[in-house]
């Protein structure tokens, strides 16, 4: 072998040795599709480093792989279709995996007695078999709200039947009446509007002082002494042969106005006014008759002072730092208050202010308020240069600003281009940043940092005098004006320059330099 | 009354209090004795009962989980990520697509070995009332259903003391919510999965005795309690969907 033939060999060599070094290094840290990740996690893209020794990893996504493609994965047993499901996680879970939206999962119109659910063909089945009914199914209804209206005109009243060698009697509708009859095959009479204690019906049923709930109904119901449930519990109606007879409407039912909470004798309850069906004692009153009363489910007095309905939410923001300005204190956070049976119950919005907390109200004859958190939609507000793109409510949440309400802008002046120098376009929401650790924030800190070039004359009988565009006095020194601009600026970028906390302590140490530079000419 | 009369009744009133000891002392035993029949419905269900209870207590804290693996660690508990993604801006994969299948073949698996003892248990209280009991092999099965857990033994038994009884199987019934509890939260899936996030104010709004707490996490993580206020059982799981990061996520 010739000298050069060796020295090409050994370059080969070592730039293989290269070559395998360098792509096992950027194996490592590369983002694969893992299988399963070192903290059992399935079909996660994550980096190589993270992914669980045995198990399968490539370096594409995971939408790209044959085993961890996401899809609809369908529960043949509860007829339940979730979307979103890697295969091997639906397969190993005894699930049926569709790339697509299967047949199966097609809802349709499940009727179940006098209600009725928008589900598949599969768990309409299901749903029908824990009440012992026979499945109706209609799949031509395509939306829940033409479901439910279905339902909604079916007769009700008194079935007569003949059970053991007994007259007896069941509330349900007249279908059910016609077609089975307590999960047998039995036909009874039907009568519409009656009660089964109507003594015309001749049947075992009677009046009783007991009440019940029914499962989807807010009122208290009375109960024959056959388990029907009857008319709305009134204790004044207890011996009224008309009210255990024909059933009487909602409205035509004591004090309809009213939500009757914790009243003894009324169990007309309004749940869209914060009453319902519960059991009396625990905290709720006691019933004249029966064991049930209309509980109060309102929230009184709250953290703001306010009372509201069951069901209301609302913002609370009363963390330190201004709202909507981009003056947020650090490490404070929205919150969505919500009253439930009674009880305030507190959500927080996403941290370091990645969510807002918005408020409306539906206004009828009373107010209902209605609060969500949203995304802070606060990543384009530097990157825009006019007020119409900035205050684009519909694309973001930003603000075109001079940065400090000390500038003296005219009323003329604001909104205008006429003090370009000041103006910028700053999130209303400051964003929260991991300061503590990392480049990031240093980078989104560094939008913030400024420069104005003054030019300055000193003649030579003269004081010296300076030209720029608002950011130094005459004689060079920093306009105070300019500064708190640019301060507001730069604390409205996100947790950058002066700030305080979120319960108003201020930073224990000076967040920003003013430098200057001269430089001497001619 | 003469003293003979006075000690008599003192005797007597002895007497009384030594038996009413003696009743006490050996309460479970006479039980036996006087109350010669024993229902087995009612013999395995408060026998099956509270390990029914304090197991759905345990697996409801841990997603459905006696052991979750791909789990947050929340104030000392252990919670199953049901929907997970590691990355940030996307919706979650989901990791449990069964969450009341597998909450049922979990609490299956723990209740066999308790209702076999049940099973056991039973024969022995039969055979101390002088009945010959045979017993063929014990099977059980756990199903969740609207309102109530539903126990299956299945078990072939002949009991024989003046008469023959013999029984194939018995359904015990316990009360409890979690099927709804467990359905509501298959459904908070479906929208985590789906859109990144859900609604629970409208949860809460639809099903009265419902009330679902959320709590996010800094890291983008969100725990749900989906309780019902009238029982007081719950149900707790993990997600990690649509995270929005801090700054503009560029470190992880």
């Amino acid at each position: 072998m010739t000298s050069k033939k060796l020295i090409m060999f050994a370059m080969i060599f070592l730039a293989g040795i290269l070559m395998t070094n360098l792509s096992s290094a950027a194996g490592v840290n590369a983002t694969v599709c893992c299988e399963k990740t070192i903290t059992n996690l399935y079909c996660q893209n994550v980096p190589a480093n993270q992914c669980s020794p045995n198990s399968k990893q490539v370096p594409t996504a995971c939408e790209s792989t044959s085993y961890c493609k996401p899809g609809t994965c369908f529960d043949s047993n509860e007829g339940i279709c979730l979307d979103n499901t890697p295969q091997l996680v639906c397969n190993a879970n005894k699930g049926i995996w569709n790339e697509n939206h299967p047949q199966q999962c097609e809802l349709g119109c499940c009727v179940l007695g006098d209600q009725a659910a928008f589900v598949s063909l599969v768990r309409c089945k299901k749903l029908s078999s824990f009440l012992g009914l026979q499945t109706n199914f209609n799949k031509e209804i395509k939306d829940e709200v033409q479901c439910i209206q279905s339902v909604r005109n079916e007769d009700k009243g008194a079935c007569v039947y003949e059970f053991e060698g007994e007259k007896t009697c069941k509330i349900i509708t007249r279908k059910e009446c016609n077609e089975n009859v307590n999960k047998t095959d039995v036909v009874g009479e039907f009568f519409k509007g009656k009660l089964c204690s109507a003594e015309e019906l001749g049947t075992k049923c009677g009046p009783t002082k007991q009440t019940t709930c029914i499962p989807g109904r807010e009122e208290v119901y009375f109960v024959d002494s056959c388990g029907n449930p009857s008319n709305i519990y009134d204790a004044t109606k207890l011996n009224d042969k008309d009210y255990w007879s024909n059933i009487k409407d909602k409205t035509k039912s004591c004090n309809p106005k009213s939500t009757n909470a914790n009243s003894a004798s009324c169990g007309n309850c309004n749940y869209l006014e914060g009453s319902f069906c519960r059991k009396s004692g625990n905290g709720n009153a006691r019933a004249s008759y029966g064991n049930y009363v209309c509980a109060d489910l309102n929230c009184k007095n709250t953290e703001n002072g306010k009372s509201y309905k069951h069901g209301e939410s609302w913002c609370v923001y009363d963390d330190k730092g201004q709202l909507g300005v981009g003056k947020n204190a650090v490490g404070s956070r929205f919150y969505k208050h919500i009253c439930i049976n009674g009880e305030e119950v507190l959500e927080q919005c996403a941290d370091f202010r990645q969510e807002e907390c918005i408020e409306s109200s539906i206004k009828t004859s009373v107010t209902f308020s209605q609060a969500g958190c949203r995304v802070n939609r606060w990543r384009e507000c530097t990157s825009q240069s006019s007020k119409l793109d900035c205050e684009n409510t519909d694309k973001r949440d930003c603000l075109w600003t001079y940065g400090s309400e000390e500038v003296p802008v005219t009323e003329a002046a604001k909104g205008q281009a006429s003090l370009p120098q000041f103006i910028a376009c700053i999130p209303k929401n400051a964003p929260g940043i991991k300061f503590w650790e990392g480049e990031e924030a240093k980078s989104i800190c560094s939008q913030g940092n400024s420069q104005c070039i003054a030019t300055c004359e000193k003649g030579l009988f003269s004081d010296k005098k300076c030209k720029a565009d608002g950011c130094v006095d005459d004689k060079g020194n920093a306009d105070p004006f300019w500064t708190a601009s640019k301060l507001g600026i730069c604390t409205s970028l996100g947790d950058c320059g002066d700030n305080i906390n979120w319960i108003g302590t201020a930073g224990y140490k000076q967040s920003y330099t003013i430098n200057s530079k001269s430089k001497k000419s001619g | 009354m003469g003293k003979r009369g006075q000690l008599t009744i003192l005797v007597i009133i002895a007497l009384i209090i030594v038996a009413a000891v003696i009743v006490i002392m050996l309460y479970p035993r006479i039980s036996v004795l006087i109350n010669p029949k024993v229902s087995p419905s009612s013999y395995l269900k408060s026998c099956i009962e509270p390990v029914v209870k304090s197991n759905i207590e345990i697996l409801s804290k841990q997603g459905g989980y006696f052991a979750p693996q791909g789990n947050l660690d929340y104030k000392n508990q252990s919670i199953k990520y049901i929907c997970y993604t590691a990355e940030n801006y996307r919706t979650c994969l989901v990791q449990q697509p069964r969450i009341k299948g597998h909450f049922e073949d979990e609490l299956n698996n723990a209740l066999a070995p308790k209702a076999e003892a049940c099973a056991e248990n039973l024969k022995k209280e039969y055979e101390k009332r002088g009945y010959s009991v045979s017993l063929s092999e014990i099977h059980s099965n756990t199903s969740i259903v609207p309102g109530k857990i539903n126990i299956e033994f299945s078990m072939p038994m002949k009991i024989k003391k003046e008469s023959t009884q013999t029984f194939s199987k018995f359904d015990i019934e316990v009360d409890s919510k979690i099927y709804d509890l467990l359905m509501i939260s298959t459904s908070i899936i479906d929208f985590e999965s789906t859109y990144g996030d859900s609604e629970t104010t409208l949860y809460m709004q639809y099903y009265p005795d419902l009330k679902i707490e959320k709590i996010k996490l800094s890291e983008g993580s969100r725990i749900y309690i989906v309780s019902d206020v009238v029982t007081k059982e719950s149900f707790t799981f993990a997600t990690r969907s649509m995270v929005w990061p801090p700054g503009y996520g560029f470190q992880q």
